[in-house]
């Protein structure tokens, strides 16, 4: 492979031994300055009997207790806004952002220095480079550029790059389809379900996207990136290739990217980043091909020290020698997978939302869905709930729910879906992160 | 005098120039008596270049006792 496929030819190529050298001599920088800066680590590596002068190994980063979503509120909650964990106060930092908030908890709040913030445009840099977007690109962000990261990091990364970038925020998604054409477009940044929902209302004005110069998405921000399924269905209604991307509002930026030989997986960038994979239930390391929790150290943000974070994200880790690019960095096969959480038990039947996102993405009438989890007495129902697109008859509709309901039971052990149709416009359409999955048990068994 | 990057590699003649830029950035931005345009952009001149020396290995360090 040529340099010119790299944003960063000398890390990116590195081999596993050098790649781990390089991690050590940055996890010893990063625990010295959390230990000297951050009131928290200096608890929290105080009680583990921590000495980061004496890291030999990466295996030494065991030592350490990873830290939860759940201590870091709590930290907010005792000192608020922020919490213990940064080294520094507002006043260093030129960047206030928050997660999504789509949970409906308190959203984790978060302060970047400028170093901090290039840093993270830098990040994604290394994706975008990857998956083929060049200074002669025109990039249009659809995004509302709020208080959520979201793409922020990819809007100054492409500046970074030299890419004539569009910010497509507070526009109707009408205006977005309407702007992304006229500008000439060959890139469009959004979440997955945000492309699906752009390409639906381009249809709608006899905007043929397959036509247009749109030739790359980069998606972010829901795991459908990676869905065979949804990823396909995409790439049909632009006629352009999707590559994927996750980052997190903890670590401020994207830590995976697909790369343009589109592997099945997205790269690691491993040279500022240790991804461990743990079991959830007891934290041990499980290996390459094994599904686990992501858990980061990032060696980024200076404010915000982050050292073996659980991200409750569940992935399988394969190794580089599974991408043809020439880079060094392991892959997460299938992209984010979910959330380790994100399992819900019916009738003693597991349900995984991303395996149904997949089986429903085979049917390109369906414009919008739901899966409903109800209680009555003590049994429980599952609805998929979906919204065909315009014009499909009843008799249509009544093949595909058919068809819907057995792929469903064929691939939940025969647990019977009810598939319903919902009335034009009546599902919840999203611009950030989807949530299709909605528990109404009181009591949910396993959910 | 010979520089190795984090990894022990002796640098090239680009890393070792962008390494100067960017200790002389530094040098800069550690001043008091500097005006606020000067300031500025400095910072935004120290950063731009501590991303590439972290990128390529050269160090790994924390601006925010200069301001960035």
């Amino acid at each position: 492979m040529g340099a010119g496929e790299y944003w960063n030819p000398k890390t990116e190529t590195l081999g596993r031994d050098e790649l781990t050298a390089l991690q050590l001599a940055k996890l010893r920088r990063l625990c010295e300055w959390a230990a000297a800066r951050s009131p928290f680590y200096q608890r929290s590596f105080r009680e583990a009997g921590f000495d980061p002068g004496r890291l030999r190994t990466l295996d030494d980063l065991r030592r350490l207790p990873m830290l939860t979503r759940e201590e870091w509120m709590a930290s907010q909650g005792e000192l608020p806004p922020f919490g213990r964990l940064p080294v520094a106060g507002r006043e260093a930092a030129i960047r206030w952002h928050t997660t999504s908030g789509t949970t409906g908890r308190e959203p984790i709040r978060v302060l970047d220095s400028a170093k901090d913030w290039a840093w993270q445009a830098e990040m994604w840099c290394y994706g975008l480079w990857g998956f083929g977007v060049r200074p002669a690109d025109t990039a249009y962000v659809a995004f509302g550029y709020g208080s959520f990261i979201g793409f922020w990091g990819l809007h100054y990364g492409m500046e970074k790059m030299g890419v004539l970038n569009v910010p497509g925020g507070a526009q109707t998604t009408e205006g977005r389809v309407k702007q992304l054409v006229d500008f000439g477009a060959t890139v469009v940044a959004s979440t997955p379900t945000y492309a699906l929902r752009l390409a639906q209302e381009a249809e709608r004005l006899g905007v043929d996207l397959a036509a247009s110069p749109v030739q790359r998405l980069i998606l972010s921000g829901e795991p459908a990136g990676s869905i065979p399924q949804t990823k396909a269905l995409i790439e049909r209604l632009w006629g352009a290739r999707a590559g994927d991307t996750a980052g997190m509002t903890e670590i401020g930026t994207i830590m995976i990217f697909e790369c343009s030989h589109q592997p099945g997986g997205t790269h690691i960038i491993e040279d500022h980043y240790i991804e461990e994979v743990v079991d959830p239930a007891s934290g041990e390391p499980v290996g390459y091909g094994e599904a686990g929790e992501r858990v980061v150290t990032s060696f980024g943000r200076g404010i915000i020290p982050l050292v073996r974070y659980r991200t409750a994200d569940l992935v399988t880790r394969v190794p580089s020698s599974r991408c043809s690019c020439g880079r060094g960095f392991d892959l997460y096969e299938g992209g984010i997978l979910g959330r380790v959480d994100d399992m819900k038990l019916v009738r003693g039947t597991n349900v995984y939302p991303r395996a149904v996102e997949g089986i429903v993405r085979e049917f390109p009438a369906v414009e919008e869905f739901q899966l409903l989890l109800t209680r009555e007495g003590h049994f429980d129902r599952i609805a998929l709930r979906v919204e065909p697109t315009p014009g499909v008859t009843d008799e249509a509709w009544a093949d595909m729910a058919e068809r819907l309901a057995k792929a469903l039971a064929e691939a939940h052990e025969g647990l019977r879906f009810e598939v319903e149709r919902a009335a034009p416009g009546e599902l919840p359409r999203f611009e950030l992160k989807a949530r299709r999955t909605v528990d109404r048990r009181d009591t949910p068994i396993g959910g | 005098m010979p520089t190795t990057d984090l990894l022990g590699r002796p640098t090239t003649e680009v890393e070792d120039e962008l390494l100067e830029l960017y200790r002389r950035c530094k040098a800069l931005l550690a001043r008091e008596d500097l005006a606020p345009c000067v300031r500025a952009g400095a910072r935004v001149a120290t950063v731009g270049l501590w991303n590439a020396v972290n990128d390529l290995a050269l160090t790994s360090e924390q601006l925010l006792d200069l301001g960035a």
